[in-house]
């Protein structure tokens, strides 16, 4: 069998925005790609999804699952079909998201500080109060720079008319920007030369620039100031990703067992003694930080650290308590926060959000419950959500008693049915749906995203919950320079 | 660096040059037991490298192809190649920034070919001399790659304190085990092959035939085994460069804990420096490798104490 018949399998269903196709033709932007393709028999593709495998297992870009006391190292699936954008759909991303994270800081510095917005009436104060992760300890505290998004990876999909949403703001500690690089890198292994025949823009800026940005935040006015990179440690499912940016930053990656605070400073246990630290870029929660503060039995934080910060000492990376402003249920009022800080329309569109601690929201979204989604506010990877079409009644009226016990933590949204996207899958083309994370990086310079992304795949037909965790993979993500 | 790093680095370098030494003596050892199985023993191999005793070495020490698989590929063997590859790799894991990218993927790739199945098979059916062979390919890229793509920093100095003390200790081993099994009778082993075996088992038979005329002698295998500063494989080898890679982690900010370690590398160093095979005979050559290995042990420890101590 030839790939050029493989293509004509392709079908995609009407009220589905395909990436790919439109009408039945090739997208201007896919037709270098299908024309490529289409010159390679069953076989040899075949050979380079083999040759991924491998590349992907030999340099440990794996995750470990632990079974009968033995590890078995998994990959997360990679699918070797690029997802393609074009200059100007980037174009209207990157300052749709600039624009977004611009009035998510100043949400956050004004929560923090004089409650503006509150005082106003714009965002409720009960929904701020009620997030688990509004921290008090951040009263009237200056972060550096006043920034507090350094590093975000919000989420997009894209309806069936095309246009792109906002599903998530992820502003903790967002994962998946080394899969981002390693993708890049595979493709250009198992498609030689393809990538500058499509003007693809590079991606491998990313770790300087998020260098560069961390080390400007060092409280100390050294030449040479101490950055670390801090992981939960070995068994942590990103672990890859915590090595792969230490050494592409070239900084130390450290664990909580390897920092000590003495008077106010946080230091690491070096060979040749204690070493302060200025700088961390922390992939650990913030409910794990610090025992003194947060969680007591923690032992992946650091007792004290969060005195360290507080007097200026320590800069920590992403700021201490920045899941109020990514919290779900704020998520709505995102729109309002650009026309109340910027006086700008957003130019990102919301999903729509019903708010189920709203009575006649909430009766609004029993009512339609087979059509939405309802998700955890404070949950993430895809864990907690109900996908109203695919749910049992009784799985319906267990989750709906569970609503009603404490509305504040949940949300709903209509099902947005997001785009698709040509996978190769047994040897055929076929569309499964797709997000996009682009990852931006906030310094004292100013908001910069790398051309690029992760696009996560739900590789299971039909399913449109892409997150790793539930059997989601991901894509090279190409943004055309032309 | 940070001090568990450093321990990890330190680690993961022992248990490679643990296993390359192992897979040395296994291939050995097998070529011997292909010639003349009544005189052969796997008992003293067994009883280097693995925790068995006398009597569970013994029940299985006439059968090559058992000993093979419980030291290659037993899972339940924590020395086995398969479990020292696997030590070697997690530490090499935990410090992927502070090797390079290649060593990694050297750790790694070999992490998975021990893991394949084919490996017990081929120990089963096939020829093992050359799946030893390839394992010992694996050791000897690592080695490589190391050498070629490692800075000559403090990562690096820490990678070969862990080889050379790892090294030394497997030579006063072997010497020890191979030595007692004679009772000090040395002219006992009439048998060249005995001699022959154990030369080989550390590389050094083509040396010691350049060097020595007339035939095999205790006294110039202990000559070369131990006092010869130009055999790879001697104490006095292993001695001199953990001596030399220490000495780079000269720092003013760690005086005290340098001084300590230093000094005991010295005085080892010294005392095979003015040592003779006669000095050495004459004290017993048992008690003289007993000695070495506990000052080998006694540095390793004084450098947990002083590098590595971070809980």
């Amino acid at each position: 069998m030839h790939t050029s018949e493989l293509l004509q399998k392709y079908y995609v269903d009407s009220s589905t925005w395909d990436e790919m196709y439109r009408n039945d033709s090739v997208r201007e932007q896919y037709r270098a790609v299908v024309d490529f393709l289409q010159q390679l028999s069953i076989d040899e593709l075949n050979k380079k999804e083999e040759l991924a495998k491998r590349l992907f297992m030999s340099q440990g870009i794996t995750f470990t699952v632990y079974s009968s006391g033995e590890g078995v190292e998994k990959i997360f699936p990679f699918d070797i079909i690029p997802r393609i954008i074009t200059a100007s759909e980037w174009d209207h991303i990157e300052k749709g998201i600039k624009q977004r994270l611009k009035a998510l800081n100043l949400f956050l510095k004004d929560v923090y500080h004089n409650q503006f917005i509150l005082k106003d009436g714009v965002v409720p104060v009960d929904m701020v109060y009620s997030c688990p992760h509004y921290l008090r300890v951040m009263h009237q505290f200056p972060v550096p720079y006043d920034i507090y998004v350094h590093i975000s990876g919000i989420d997009l999909i894209r309806n069936s008319d095309g246009s792109f949403y906002i599903l998530e703001d992820n502003l903790r500690t967002p994962s998946g920007v080394s899969y981002m690089l390693e993708n890049r890198e595979i493709t250009k292994r198992i498609f030689p030369d393809l990538i500058p025949a499509n003007h693809v823009r590079s991606v491998t800026e990313y770790p300087t620039i998020l260098h560069k940005n961390l080390v400007s935040l060092s409280p100390r006015q050294i030449a040479n100031p101490t950055v670390v990179l801090l992981t939960p440690g070995l068994y942590n499912s990103a672990y890859f990703e915590h090595t792969t940016l230490a050494r592409l930053m070239g900084v130390e990656l450290v664990e909580g067992r390897d920092l000590v605070v003495d008077n106010h400073k946080v230091f690491m246990k070096t060979t040749t003694g204690l070493q302060q630290v200025d700088v961390i870029y922390r992939r650990v929660d913030d409910d794990f930080l610090d025992p003194l503060i947060f969680n007591r039995g923690s032992l992946l934080g650091v007792s004290g650290i969060m005195n360290a910060y507080r007097k200026g000492n320590v800069a920590i990376v992403n700021a201490v308590g920045n899941g109020v402003a990514d919290d779900k249920a704020i998520y709505s009022y995102v729109p309002a926060m650009i026309r109340y800080y910027l006086n700008e329309e957003p130019i990102l569109k919301n999903v729509p959000t019903y708010q189920l601690a709203n009575t006649e929201e909430r009766e609004y979204v029993f009512k339609n419950i087979t059509n939405m989604v309802v998700k955890k506010t404070n949950e993430s990877g895809g864990y907690g959500m109900l996908m109203g079409h695919a749910a049992s009644e009784e799985e319906i009226t267990k989750y709906k008693a569970e609503i009603i016990k404490d509305p504040r933590q949940f949300i709903a949204q209509p099902i947005i049915s997001l785009s698709s996207s040509p996978c190769y899958m047994n040897g055929t083309l076929t569309p499964r749906r797709v997000d996009l994370r682009p990852y931006a990086l906030c310094g004292p310079d100013g908001i910069e995203i790398v051309p690029g992304g992760l696009t996560r795949v739900a590789l299971r037909e039909g399913s449109l919950v892409v997150n790793s965790s539930q059997g989601g993979g991901s894509k090279d993500t190409w943004v055309l320079g032309k | 660096m940070l001090s568990r790093v450093a321990d990890s680095l330190y680690w993961m370098s022992r248990y490679m040059e643990r296993c390359d030494g192992m897979l040395r003596m296994l291939k050995i050892n097998y070529a011997a037991s292909q010639d003349d199985m009544d005189e052969f023993s796997w008992v003293p191999a067994l009883k280097l490298f693995s925790y068995m005793d006398e009597e569970e070495a013994g029940a299985i020490s006439k059968n090559s192809r058992d000993v093979l698989l419980y030291m290659v590929t037993a899972k339940e063997n924590s020395n086995s190649v398969l479990n020292i590859v696997t030590k070697a790799r997690e530490n090499g894991r935990s410090v992927q920034d502070h090797i390079t990218k290649e060593m990694w993927q050297c750790l790694n790739d070999f992490y998975h070919m021990m893991r394949e199945e084919s490996i017990s098979d081929w120990l089963k059916k096939d020829d093992p001399i050359t799946i030893l062979d390839t394992l010992l390919k694996q050791c000897t890229v690592y080695f490589g790659t190391t050498d070629v793509t490692m800075a000559r920093g403090e990562s690096h100095a820490f990678i070969n304190l862990g080889k050379f003390l790892e090294r030394g200790v497997q030579t006063a081993d072997i010497l020890d085990v191979k030595f007692s099994a004679l009772d000090g009778e040395y002219d006992k082993a009439a048998d060249t092959t005995y001699w022959k075996y154990l030369l080989l088992s550390i590389s050094g038979l083509e040396l010691y035939l350049k060097t020595y005329r007339g035939g095999f002698e205790a006294a110039n295998i202990v000559e070369q085994s131990v006092l010869n500063g130009n055999f790879p494989r001697s104490i006095m080898y292993s001695v001199k460069n953990l001596r030399q890679y220490f000495e780079r982690l000269r720092s003013d900010k760690n005086y005290t804990s340098f001084n300590e370690v230093m000094f005991m590398i010295g005085k080892l160093e010294s005392k095979i420096k003015f040592s003779t095979t006669q000095t050495i005979v004459n004290e017993g050559l048992s008690k003289f490798l007993q000695e070495t290995k506990t000052d080998f042990l006694e540095i390793g420890n004084a450098l947990n104490k002083n590098y590595f101590a971070y809980s």
